[in-house]
């Protein structure tokens, strides 16, 4: 279907974008646009005015710092998945970014419309979730930024005032020694995820010094698992793994047209065991 | 019914320039086939998921029907009507899709051969068959099964030049 229509802005500057959704009553910012234009051309949204931020300068940096990583909104998820300089420090965001629809989607897809979107699928959600990423949101009247553990409150749900706009992503250095998995159950290759898991393990003298694993789909917004207190001071083997099995059996995910909650569950656990034991392995890797 | 003014868009497409007013809600890829006459590039379900409308944005696919023509104001374009020769004589990647049954009822291939294309500049000598399925796995085909794409693919870089 065609979209409705709308007007059309294309500011240059952050202030003038923050002024034009602070005035327009019915904006919706347009960014990558894949996810915002097929809803719009179903008609799930029908906008009165877009403000296209693909022309803003200044929202489209990437830096590396003693292991931080600071990611633009406007930076293409395929330009993160690509950058050299963030894999070496959090290879977890080209593992699990590289699973956001396809490259050519990427090409388009911003970091900052994905985490502002959060689609029930969106593997960034989960991605800045796990690494403990600050999202940094403005608005005419102020900034704010949000750990994103705040940040996702339900599918399409944000923390995200309907004046305000994701300007920045920050991803703290991972510890010495850490190592992640990512794994994603899906209904035909690179489609979006039925389910998925991602985890990050710390290693010091042998045993797990810090853990987490993060669930998408297994609850309305990325659910976060408190692994460490049962994987610290051990290593993290079947047994240990089994134990955090053992902890799902009260995952309540939600039934939808694509799976019921009961596979999802079943997918959950499954992809814990191969997240964990990838994080695992690869944090051994990281202290060799 | 509208009342929203139609703005002015200047974009090269194929190597030529045009200047054309549009509507703000029209796509790309409409724009492409209505308002410049080039109906090569196909659109199947309008809203991101077959691929069938890639095209090559500042030389990287993107999905046509998801930008809207007034996004493209000062970029270049190439669409799949860039790939033969004057005359109609087909490239190498058309001829290897010709000579492979890379295609059978024609309606993805715009799409196929331009994502191709982009794989083929990226990666001269082929790669491997996972390389080009990861490559074209945007782009629904429900003809050929794929096999055949990824044969069209592999003979085109065998032939020495992608596109």
């Amino acid at each position: 279907m065609k979209p409705a229509p709308f007007t059309y802005h294309a500011p240059t500057t952050i202030e003038q974008a923050l002024g034009l959704l602070a005035s327009e009553p019915d904006a919706r910012v347009l960014a990558g646009g894949q996810s915002l234009v097929p809803r719009m051309r179903l008609r799930v949204e029908k906008p009165a005015t877009i403000i296209d931020i693909n022309r803003v300068v200044g929202l489209d940096g990437i830096s590396v710092d003693a292991g931080a990583v600071t990611v633009g909104a406007l930076v293409r998820q395929q330009t993160l998945v690509t950058h050299d300089g963030v894999a070496a420090v959090h290879p977890l965001l080209r593992e699990a970014g590289s699973y956001a629809g396809f490259h050519t989607t990427r090409h388009r897809g911003t970091v900052g419309g994905s985490i502002a979107f959060a689609a029930p699928w969106a593997e960034l959600a989960a991605t800045t979730t796990l690494l403990g990423a600050t999202i940094t949101v403005r608005s005419t009247k102020a900034q704010r930024t949000f750990a994103a553990s705040d940040f996702f409150l339900g599918p399409n749900q944000t923390a995200l005032a309907a004046d305000e706009l994701v300007t920045e992503v920050q991803f703290p250095p991972a510890p010495a020694g850490t190592g992640f998995g990512f794994h994603e159950a899906s209904p035909r290759y690179r489609d979006y995820a039925t389910a998925a898991a991602a985890a990050s393990i710390t290693i010091a003298d042998g045993v797990c010094s810090s853990a987490a694993l993060v669930l998408l789909r297994a609850a309305p917004a990325p659910l976060s698992i408190d692994v460490a207190s049962m994987l610290v001071g051990r290593v993290v083997d079947d047994a240990a793994i089994e134990d955090v099995v053992q902890s799902l059996a009260g995952l309540d995910p939600p039934t939808d047209i694509e799976a019921s909650g009961a596979h999802r569950r079943r997918l959950a656990v499954t992809l814990t065991r191969r997240a964990l034991a990838d994080a695992w392995v690869n944090a051994q890797e990281a202290v060799a | 019914m509208s009342t929203i003014e139609n703005q002015l868009v200047t974009v090269t497409v194929n190597g030529r320039t045009y200047e054309r007013a549009v509507e703000p809600r029209k796509a790309l890829s409409d724009f492409l086939r209505e308002d410049l006459e080039l109906t090569g590039t196909h659109v199947a379900c309008e809203h991101g998921f077959c691929g069938v409308c890639n095209i090559l944005l500042d030389g990287q696919t993107v999905r046509s029907c998801l930008l809207f023509a007034v996004q493209v104001d000062g970029a270049s374009i190439e669409t799949v009507e860039s790939l033969a020769a004057p005359d109609g004589t087909l490239n190498a990647l058309q001829q290897a899709f010709n000579d492979n049954a890379g295609l059978q009822c024609g309606y993805c291939t715009p799409g196929m051969l331009m994502t191709a294309k982009e794989y083929l500049d990226a990666n001269p000598d082929g790669g491997t068959d996972d390389q080009i399925r990861e490559a074209i796995s945007g782009v629904l085909c429900r003809c050929t099964g794929y096999q055949q794409i990824v044969e069209s693919i592999r003979a085109a870089a065998s032939a020495g030049k992608g596109a």
